[in-house]
């Protein structure tokens, strides 16, 4: 594999012209980030107040279902949130205290 | 196209496989121990193909990743074995009695010598994009380590969703990232050839009858492997439309194969046992649940494969002789399924929390453009001699093993691994002795 440039080296030119090179990439990437941070940050206002089932999440954030599954899942999976008790069929999901630098969205 | 490419390095092995799922790790792992210097050709970014990717094994419930990771393993750190991962192979063929397999290694933007597999790149991308590695039901970064026991366990970055914002570079230990890295193209020369390239598994957006993907909580058995998966997405079996704990799973087999309708004619041979493997996981899984099998017929023709079967049904699974005809949306996020009772007669319509499609095997390459080697009307690479000798292809020197030649369970994927490595042995030593090769042998 060529590695060069490094980074190291790469010159704000070379960055420049892949950032143009690559702009249709960077604006949808740039587009979803955005809708994913807005939502991940609806997610964990709401288990900041308590612990939730997906559909308590749902409904509380106006986000669908399976969304709200999927943003959770990807939360525990990066150490986020943690499973709680089974409620009526629905497990409860509850956030984990930790450094903010550890969050999926912490990146502007 | 190819002719504009540029070769810039040109590597010598004894023997190159192309595909470094099980069949191509087991056929290089017994070239490598006869001595023979070999190269892994792996398109992905990580080897170990579509078993590392399972939760268990039929018909001994075995952990998928503790059969395979080992083997992964051995063949990254074996002193005869290189490894070149996330490679297509632009072109292949026999060149003056050895083989030539051009090839163009995509960037991982990612230098594999510094990257040290930390993750904190992964940590500090602040781009979600669905992971296919788990089904879609999970996000991942676009700059990941693929999964979490790949080999390599080097990251790489997903440049279409990546916004250049250089949170990865900038928390990089060691400065692996390489926002301009280039594709390399290279080209390998052996002296044999092991084609190991695998399946896919046809899509479940592509059958009408049941939903082209738009009925919530249909999915396919690849799906399923990662819920039952320790490292699924859930850690758990849910429901992907809300996270319900489900309390009636129905399986549809023949979903994608025995159908012209999907182009997919043949049995794909694995279906009723991984059906049947993963109902008896979600049986220990979610114990109370109702587990139904859909099926034409049940094909349990391997060792210990019927006592499986038994076992399924003595442990509470039912079994429908019926072939599902119509799925749709039902009440609260279930599945209707419309089937004609074989047995009982008549048609029906149960409702499931979840349903799970036994999708068909296709080939996973097709060497048309790229090979000349011959392929079967299935679209599998076409054997010589099915029987006696299932790893001989149309073109000298050059084998196969494992799902490339047609559908087929992991041990018979293993079991013809190791013949094709004995079979490539043979034409390296009667390459060196100037002995007789067996199309040679044919002639005689």
């Amino acid at each position: 594999m060529t590695n060069n440039p490094t980074n190291a080296i790469l010159s704000k030119e070379a960055l420049k012209a892949l950032r143009e090179e690559r702009k249709e990439w960077i604006a949808a990437a740039s587009a979803a980030s955005r809708e994913s941070r807005k939502a991940l940050k609806a997610v964990r206002e709401r288990l900041a107040q308590s612990s939730a089932s997906i559909p308590e999440i749902a409904a509380s954030t106006g986000l669908p279902p399976d969304k709200a599954l999927w943003l959770v899942a990807t939360m525990k999976k990066f150490g986020e949130i943690a499973e709680q008790e089974l409620d009526d069929g629905y497990y409860r999901y509850a956030l984990i205290a930790k450094d903010v630098e550890d969050a999926p969205d912490q990146a502007e | 196209m190819d002719a504009q490419r540029e070769y810039a390095r040109e590597y010598a092995f004894d023997a190159v496989v192309i595909g470094g799922g099980i069949a191509g790790l087991q056929s290089a792992l017994d070239l490598a121990d006869q001595g023979y210097k070999t190269a892994v050709v792996e398109k992905d970014a990580s080897i170990g193909g579509k078993m590392i990717r399972l939760s268990k094994v039929f018909p001994t419930l075995d952990c998928a990743s503790c059969i395979t990771t080992p083997k992964m393993a051995a063949a990254a750190h074996h002193e005869n074995i290189t490894l070149f991962t996330y490679c297509d192979v632009n072109e292949a063929k026999r060149e003056n009695g050895r083989v030539e397999v051009r090839i163009t290694q995509r960037p991982r933007y990612v230098d594999m010598d510094k990257c040290i597999g930390c993750r904190k790149c992964e940590y500090a991308c602040p781009v979600l994009v669905p992971d296919a590695e788990q089904g879609g039901f999970s996000g991942r970064k676009a700059i990941r380590i693929p999964f979490s026991n790949a080999i390599p366990q080097k990251a790489v970055l997903d440049v279409a969703n990546c916004m250049l914002c250089g949170k990865c570079a900038s928390v990089c230990p060691t400065g692996a990232v390489v926002y301009g890295q280039k594709p390399e193209s290279f080209v390998i020369k052996a002296d044999t050839a092991v084609l190991a390239t695998g399946f896919e598994l046809n899509s479940r957006l592509d059958k009408p009858q049941y939903g082209l993907g738009q009925i919530p909580n249909v999915i396919d058995a690849m799906q399923m492997e990662r819920l039952l998966a320790p490292h699924g997405p859930y850690g758990r079996v849910l429901r992907p439309s809300d996270g319900k704990v489900p309390d009636s799973i129905a399986y549809v087999q023949c979903a994608g194969s025995r159908d012209a309708s999907m182009g997919v004619s043949y049995c794909s041979r694995v279906c009723c046992m991984y059906a049947i493997k993963q109902a008896m996981l979600l049986s220990g899984a979610l114990p109370l649940a109702d587990i139904t099998i859909y099926y034409m017929d049940i094909r349990a023709f391997g060792k210990n494969y019927e006592q499986f079967y038994q076992n399924a049904k003595a442990m509470g699974i039912e079994f429908v002789k019926a072939k599902a005809a119509w799925l749709d949306a039902g009440e609260n996020g279930s599945v209707a399924v419309r089937y004609e009772d074989q047995l009982e007669g008549g048609a029906a319509t149960r409702e499931h929390d979840l349903a799970v499609l036994s999708m068909g095997m296709l080939p996973g390459w097709s060497p048309r453009g790229v090979c000349p080697v011959d392929v079967a009307g299935d679209g599998f690479l076409k054997t010589l001699r099915p029987k006696t000798n299932p790893s001989l292809t149309t073109l000298e020197g050059v084998f196969t093993a494992g799902t490339a030649a047609g559908p087929k369970d992991i041990v018979d994927t293993i079991t013809e691994a190791g013949g094709a490595a004995m079979e490539a042995a043979k034409h390296l030593l009667s390459r060196q002795t100037g002995g007789v090769s067996l199309r040679e042998a044919d002639h005689e």
